[in-house]
């Protein structure tokens, strides 16, 4: 009987084991990016308040999510989504809505999160963690002069050679659009308005169609972020365009590359949390999520890549804590996509506009490089 | 007249006795084809109908606006809508924000249009601000897509609860306002496209998959036993390494500074600065895809070949046939059942391959597996994914069929 017992005992610590969550999971991008999340708030965090953190790399969207959610077996705490995604999420239910000021730290000096933060947030759902950039990047050993503006990567005459472009129609056709004259200004709607209009996203296609089909020019199209700045390294095309952290990288491991951020395409990036996950009813997830954004969480992953934090508090620290950079050499603000040197013309990525138009966008994008 | 009774040792009657054994044996049987069976039920047969279901299934945004497609039923979608649809779409969508369920109408009804969900967005939340009456004026003022007719046809086409408007779409076709099957606009016509790229990619990636592995497997079956071990390790070598590795590895050799270039660069068959294009184009693909699927049509084909008795050959010859004739009349003719379960079995795998067309393909290496993975992944649209799904599903099928037709599938040979 006692040894029943015990092994009843035993059995049970294992069940608890494997069916109570004991880490906090955390879905995001991967490779760097994932990395500097993981270095810079969520071991610290981890650390501070005795939850485990455990990091699971995805590639975006939510069709993982909701299979979790209709098989009734969810897995996934927190995740690192784009702000479309944090809009299709909240609409459907799938994420937790926030009470900002409540669920979020107020700045060191007692500012309310909501007033910490750049901007509002595109749903109640999300909660900013990064900026980055969109930008096009050359490769100084393969290019003869400096390309400076975004018509220049268009410009096969002065800048012959292959180009890199993202796979799908996001940021082309914004690029697209602004090279063939229309002025971005500083993040004004210009770019979205000119789209939206009767043919504008005609125009931007046949613009990128005729860059691809240009004997001087021709497109290689990129997956994954990690992509451009390899294909600039090898010489497989001259310029690319990427992401600026994953670029900023590739130059501090000492690639050849120079980044132009002339009509730069500045988007966010949202940590969103997962309803009724296996951390949520216990507030767990909560309490790492506040953390993680906290003005010292958001500043923490700056070290180690060129991505901006949202909070002005945030900013403040990594100035005044120059060199921030890992290196202990290197000062981060400059490299940044909010940096004044960055944003003099510079196109602010709208969600609606996407989340309204992706699919039809998707099939003429689609169309156009099939006929290619 | 009455025959003895024949009992067993039991005391029971024979016959009795040796159907319960038999039952027992056949429970038996059952329960061990029984783990089987429910696998196969769980992970095929229960999948593949949820697909088929969710592919034509329409009725969660029919319960959500009732009253609207009842109003909508009767307009002719010629001219804009009167009064009364307007005001079931206002008690509708009045009901989905109390609720907070009208997300769920957004993705949907962004699927038919783009545009809807900023306008549902929008439209729910000025909804506090409708007066009583008039709503048809106050929804257009709102937003002016409530003055569009695209945007109610739409709204219209949305309303049966069961639709084959995503095997339409499949195909380029769509309803027009009147119910009427017509063309996809023509910048969007895609889908036609990535069929054919599709078949065109599989077929020739059998067709080059033959050519290699027929002299391949042909050396394997009459090479002496350690020759041929060796030489089926460096077949099956390539099978043991993950997918996307061999992918990778296609992408290093094939790329303009690569290794392949710089050797067509130094026998000095093209100049260095115009090295050829290997990757980013079809050959990219045909050359990973054949080399990826090639030990499907090898391994069929040289369980065939190791059957036929060399003595054969010889005894063709030796009745005056020379080398080509005995080939062709006797070799040939028995290595078809490999040829056709090689062919099919690459056929059928390349017609679904999409992570190596895309990588190595360039804006070519786009078929129809991307653009499900897109949906599935992307857009969420998980019934127009179903559709293409259950498409190339029946398509499979149908070439299956075909082949049994020709060739007969009894004459197909795995191993």
């Amino acid at each position: 009987m006692k040894k029943l017992s015990k092994l009843l005992l035993a059995l049970s610590f294992v069940l608890s084991i494997t069916t109570s969550a004991f880490a906090v999971t955390v879905v995001s991008w991967g490779g760097a990016y994932t990395e500097s999340q993981k270095l810079g708030y969520g071991d610290p965090t981890a650390a501070k308040l005795g939850i485990a953190v455990n990091w699971v790399d995805y590639t975006g969207g939510l069709s993982e999510i909701k299979a979790q959610k209709e098989a009734g077996k969810i897995t996934w705490d927190i995740i690192d989504v784009y702000a479309k995604d944090t809009i299709i999420g909240c609409d459907e239910g799938i994420f937790v809505e926030f009470d900002f000021d409540k669920d979020f730290a107020p700045a060191p000096d007692g500012t309310p999160a909501s007033e910490d933060f750049f901007t509002g947030m595109p749903s109640k759902c999300a909660v900013g963690n990064i900026l980055y950039s969109w930008n096009y990047a050359y490769n100084k050993e393969n290019v003869k002069g400096t390309p400076s503006t975004i018509a220049d990567f268009f410009n096969t005459k002065k800048f012959p050679g292959k180009r890199s472009l993202y796979k799908g129609a996001m940021s082309n056709i914004e690029f697209a659009i602004a090279a063939d004259g229309v002025n971005p200004g500083k993040g004004s709607g210009r770019v979205y308005r000119k789209l939206e209009a009767d043919g504008g996203v005609d125009r931007a296609m046949a613009k990128i169609k005729a860059l691809c089909e240009d004997p001087n020019g021709g497109c290689v199209f990129w997956n994954a972020g990690a992509q451009p700045p390899e294909l600039l390294a090898n010489g497989e095309v001259v310029m690319a365009t990427g992401w600026n952290g994953r670029f900023f990288n590739a130059q501090m491991e000492g690639t050849p590359i120079v980044q132009v951020w002339d009509a730069q395409i500045l988007d966010y990036e949202y940590f969103a949390m997962v309803k009724g996950g296996p951390n949520d009813a216990n507030g767990e997830a909560m309490k790492v999520l506040r953390e993680m954004t906290s003005t010292e969480g958001l500043a923490g992953s700056a070290k180690y890549i060129a991505y901006a934090p949202w909070r002005k508090s945030s900013i403040a620290i990594i100035d005044a804590g120059e060199p921030w950079y890992k290196d202990g050499k290197t000062s981060m603000v400059q490299h940044m996509p909010t940096a004044p040197a960055n944003t003099k013309k510079y196109i602010l990525m709208n969600p609606e506009f996407w989340a309204d138009n992706q699919d039809e966008i998707g099939e003429k994008w689609e169309a156009m490089k099939a006929g290619l | 007249m009455s025959t003895e009774q024949i009992l067993s040792s039991d005391g029971l009657p024979l016959e009795v006795s040796l159907k319960k054994a038999e039952r027992k044996n056949k429970l038996k049987a059952v329960m061990l084809v029984a783990p089987l069976f429910l696998f196969l039920i769980i992970t095929y047969v229960f999948p593949i109908g949820d697909m088929l279901f969710r592919s034509v299934d329409d009725r969660k945004i029919t319960q959500m606006l009732p009253n609207t497609f009842t109003a909508i039923e009767k307009w002719d979608g010629k001219d804009l809508p009167d009064e009364p649809v307007y005001a079931a779409l206002y008690e509708d969508l009045a009901y989905l924000k109390k609720t907070k369920t009208y997300g769920k109408i957004i993705a949907r009804l962004n699927y038919e249009k783009g545009g809807f969900s900023s306008l549902i967005k929008k439209t729910v939340r000025k909804l506090e601000k409708f007066e009583e009456g008039n709503y048809k004026e106050q929804f257009i003022k709102t937003h002016k897509r409530w003055g569009q007719n695209d945007y109610l046809v739409s709204l219209k086409n949305a309303a049966p609860n069961w639709t084959f408007a995503k095997y339409l779409k499949g195909v380029d076709l769509k309803y027009d306002q009147g119910g009427k099957i017509i063309q996809q606009d023509e910048d969007r016509r895609i889908h036609k496209i990535l069929w054919l790229r599709t078949l065109k990619v599989a077929f020739w990636v059998t067709i080059f998959c033959f050519i290699l592995a027929y002299p391949i497997s042909y050396l394997l079956a009459t090479l002496p036993m350690k020759y041929s071990n060796l030489l089926m390790i460096c077949v099956l070598l390539p099978f043991w390494t993950s997918l996307l590795v061999r992918t990778s590895s296609w992408m290093v050799l094939l790329q303009q500074q690569g290794p392949i270039n710089d050797l067509i660069v130094f026998l000095g068959l093209a100049a260095n600065d115009a090295r050829p294009e290997l990757m980013y184009n079809v050959i990219g693909t045909f050359v990973a895809m054949t080399q990826i699927l090639l030990p499907f049509m090898v391994l069929p084909l040289y369980s065939v070949m190791k059957t036929i008795s060399p003595s054969l050959m010889r005894a063709g010859k030796s009745l005056g046939g020379t080398p080509f004739v005995a080939f062709r009349k006797i070799y040939f003719p028995l290595t078809v059942p490999g040829i056709g379960a090689g062919s099919l079995l690459v056929f059928i795998l390349a017609i679904g391959y999409y992570i190596t067309p895309a990588l190595v393909g360039g804006a070519s290496g786009s078929l129809i597996s991307n653009t499900i993975a897109y949906h599935m992944k992307s857009s969420l649209d998980w019934s127009f994914a179903a559709a293409l799904g259950t498409m190339l599903l029946v398509g499979v099928l149908t070439i299956y069929w075909i082949y049994n037709k020709l060739v007969g599938i009894d004459n197909i040979k795995l191993g």
